[in-house]
């Protein structure tokens, strides 16, 4: 009975909106709107309401364990700890689509709530986001209807969430990314209404610029736990493996980033302001595309969701629909927004939209690699897949150019020019404790990789240019944006590490009996395979060894496990990882061979739990931009 | 008037020259990263040149893995062809006998020597790259 009120409420939800659609159409030139407009937005709050409470009663059947509605009981289990009963709503297609209605929604009705009565934008703001919530929840109910029954007979028992999925980190992931995804629906719809608005001396930045902070700390944390999970449960050893949803996730948040950007210098100087709108339009086209990649099944990948053309048809044809009804706008409006103001070069808002251009280029690159198996497997039938490779070839020279921009960036000033011979003199130490720094890792590590290399220099410069503006600014007493400086040493730390980590970590495979031990190398000088325990845990078998590592004469005791879950008979590793301030030792356990010894594998990530800190830096970083007083 | 309408298109010839060098430096880069999929018979019929990365897909053949120290040998067939495949490491956990795999390496002498396998996301997916194979199995 619940799971039809809640069916039930959903579908009130859109007829809502669509009455609030046909009713504004109608009346959208009539004279006299303030009425029309509470009207409107008090409608929206119920349908918004509406959804909520849909939520929240699916929340609780899936608590309950009502294994009559077929979503739940393929996705969850009674075993289940009640969290994991939860965030099972979230482990496949109809219940993460209906979490992103969710936030969609929550995003939406406090954004248009924010906005005042007599904002000339609230109407056109409200409008859009009536349409996107609407487009979504038919989606939803149309195609991936979570509240489907099995009927006569229920389930007795639900088949389970897949175990690798049975994690806090994951339970969280796909939350923050959507948050992150869908928060970008604000500037959007606010864009679309200030152009179709067409009054263009209002400045509209300082009404979306928190919002889209907001959205864009998510996005970062959703993408950074998402890599942090793939690490310690996957047990590959990797962090970052290119597949194509980790780029379509990729793509809104480069777009995002070159958009806070040019809203700074938009608002600082009044220029690029038809970029800064573009830019803001592209993150949410490119959340809508990412949409479309992960949800239609057209593109392998493990995160792909059952392949279903019906879903792909209708998600392709939307966000086609919502992204040329922005582009054409924008197109309209073009002629009246051309500002007579030029860029200065060498000034600051020069090097940031030089950058701005490059995050372009790396997006259309990570475009390019997404489609182009797709666009050749539709042109000749050839299979192919496009790995690591090709994106560290292209990435390494866009981060070279970058940073050597954003270094210039640091003492330049807006709207005006700066002389280059002063310049030279700004960068010099940088240059220089950059390449002493480069030179010193070769010195010590003898590893050489032009690739890293680049990235290592490219990291080192952001770092030593920021930390030498903080230093000299402690000396002097002059001002410093902190947020700025904290989230640009993250970046710079995010490349350093990552090149880093590229060049230093290494796997040995080991296979063993228990009781053995084994000389790996000069610094891993002994591997010993102390004991092998088998248990039983609620909901699965436990084989976890004990194994002892000297590694550089420290001794480390690690326990990795192998488990068989008894729902689905699937089997998953539990890595050991023990960390040091440097490095990981990571080790996995594999097979049992045929003459009883196991194999594992070791590997010794070198500042892989760097790049975790370099995010969170960024994050702090813009974090301390948003509570700063005077943000504009 | 006519000189500045030559500015602009010396402007516009510029700027097209620019994309489409750097478009064809991309291009050119992501052909010669490209990992081209082969099922079985496809890889033994298609002339490969020595040392080109491929990726091979299909079933693990049905008491065909045999594991020597932390080397790994099983067969790969698409129920016409076989290839022999020889691994080095740990199998991910979803790798085992009649389920589909993918091996990203070379083929050398009659056998390929793999560098990465993987292995089925989940017990109910199904690589699209191997649908075709699946199903000329059930028909």
């Amino acid at each position: 009975m619940i799971v039809e009120i809640a069916h039930f409420l959903s579908v009130t939800s859109a007829i809502v909106l669509s009455l609030i659609l046909i009713f504004n159409l109608f009346f959208y030139f009539a004279d006299s709107h303030t009425n029309q407009i509470i009207l409107s937005n008090k409608l929206f709050n119920q349908a918004c309401l509406l959804i909520f409470i849909s939520f929240g009663l699916y929340v609780y059947l899936a608590a309950i364990d009502d294994f009559s509605i077929s979503y739940i009981a393929n996705h969850s289990n009674s075993q289940l700890p009640i969290f994991y009963k939860i965030t099972s709503i979230w482990s496949a297609h109809e219940g993460s689509m209906f979490l992103w209605i969710v936030f969609l929604t929550i995003w939406s009705v406090l954004f248009v709530n924010y906005l005042a009565l007599e904002h000339p934008l609230k109407r056109g703001t409200m409008l859009m986001l009536t349409l996107i919530i609407l487009g979504f929840l038919l989606f939803l109910l149309i195609t991936s209807n979570p509240f489907e029954r099995i009927l006569p007979f229920a389930a007795l028992e639900g088949a389970d969430i897949n175990p690798v999925l049975q994690d806090p980190a994951l339970a969280i992931h796909p939350p923050m990314l959507y948050l992150g995804y869908v928060g970008f629906v604000i500037s959007f719809s606010f864009i679309t209404a200030y152009l179709f608005h067409g009054d263009f001396n209002y400045s509209w930045e300082k009404d979306i610029k928190s919002w889209s902070l907001i959205a864009w700390i998510f996005l970062t944390i959703g993408i950074t736990l998402g890599s942090w999970w793939a690490y310690y449960e996957l047990g590959w050893g990797g962090y970052w493996f290119w597949d194509p949803v980790e780029n379509v996730a990729l793509m809104p948040w480069l777009a995002a980033t070159a958009f806070m950007h040019s809203l700074f210098a938009s608002s600082k100087s009044s220029v690029l302001k038809t970029w800064t709108l573009f830019l803001g339009i592209m993150i949410f086209t490119l959340s809508l595309f990412g949409a479309f990649i992960v949800r239609s099944g057209i593109i392998d990948s493990v995160h792909s969701f059952a392949n279903d053309p019906q879903r792909g048809i209708y998600l392709l044809g939307f966000s086609g629909f919502i992204t040329l009804i922005s582009l054409a706008i924008l197109a309209y409006r073009l002629p009246q927004l051309q500002s007579s103001k030029l860029i200065v070069a060498g000034s600051k808002e020069s090097f940031l939209s030089m950058n701005n251009i490059l995050m372009l280029t790396a997006i259309f690159s990570i475009f390019l690699g997404v489609t182009y198996p797709l666009i050749l497997e539709s042109l000749n039938g050839n299979k192919v897949s496009i790995g690591p490779p090709y994106y560290n070839t292209i990435f390494s020279p866009l981060i070279l150019i970058t940073s050597i921009f954003m270094m210039g960036s640091i003492d330049a000033l807006w709207q005006r020019g700066m002389q280059l011979r002063k310049l030279c003199i700004a960068v010099a130490p940088t240059l220089l404790l950059s390449i002493l720094g480069v030179y010193a890792i070769w010195h010590f590590t003898k590893i050489f990789s032009l690739i890293a290399y680049v990235g290592i220099f490219s990291g080192l410069l952001i770092i030593m240019s920021y930390a030498l503006k903080l230093f000299s600014s402690l000396y002097t007493k002059a001002y410093f944006n902190k947020g700025s400086l904290l989230a640009h040493i993250g970046l710079g730390l995010l490349f350093f590490s990552v090149s880093m980590n590229s060049i230093l970590s290494y796997q040995k495979n080991i296979s063993l009996f228990v009781g053995e031990e084994q000389f790996v190398n000069a610094s891993l000088s002994k591997f010993q395979f102390l004991d092998l325990k088998k248990t039983k845990a609620s909901n699965h078998d436990v084989v976890a060894a004990k194994i002892l590592v000297l590694h550089d004469n420290q001794s480390i005791y690690l326990n990795p496990e192998k488990r068989k879950y008894f729902a689905r008979g699937q089997i998953t590793s539990e890595t050991a990882i023990h960390t040091s301030f440097l490095r990981d030792t990571y080790l996995t356990i594999g097979d049992q061979l045929d003459n009883g010894s196991w194999t594992f594998s070791l590997q010794i990530n070198y500042f892989v739990k760097w790049i975790w800190f370099s995010s969170t830096l960024m994050v702090a970083g813009i974090a301390m931009t948003i509570f700063k007083k005077k943000i504009l | 008037m006519l000189k500045s309408r030559q500015k602009r298109l010396q402007k516009f010839f510029i700027i097209l020259l620019l994309s489409v060098a750097g478009i064809s430096l991309v291009l050119f880069s992501l052909n010669s990263k490209l990992d081209l999929f082969y099922s079985p018979t496809e890889m033994l019929a298609s002339e490969l040149k020595l040392g080109s990365r491929i990726k091979l897909g299909g079933m693990v053949k049905i008491g065909s893995i045999r594991r020597v120290d932390t080397d790994i040998f099983f067969i790969v067939t698409d129920f016409e062809s076989e290839v022999p495949v020889t691994f080095r490491g740990i199998t991910p956990d979803l790798f085992k006998e009649d389920s589909g795999v993918v091996a990203l390496g070379y083929y050398q002498n009659g056998s390929f020597i793999a560098e990465q396998i993987f292995a089925k996301h989940d017990e109910n997916y199904m690589p699209p790259e191997l649908m075709p194979v699946s199903k000329k199995n059930d028909s």
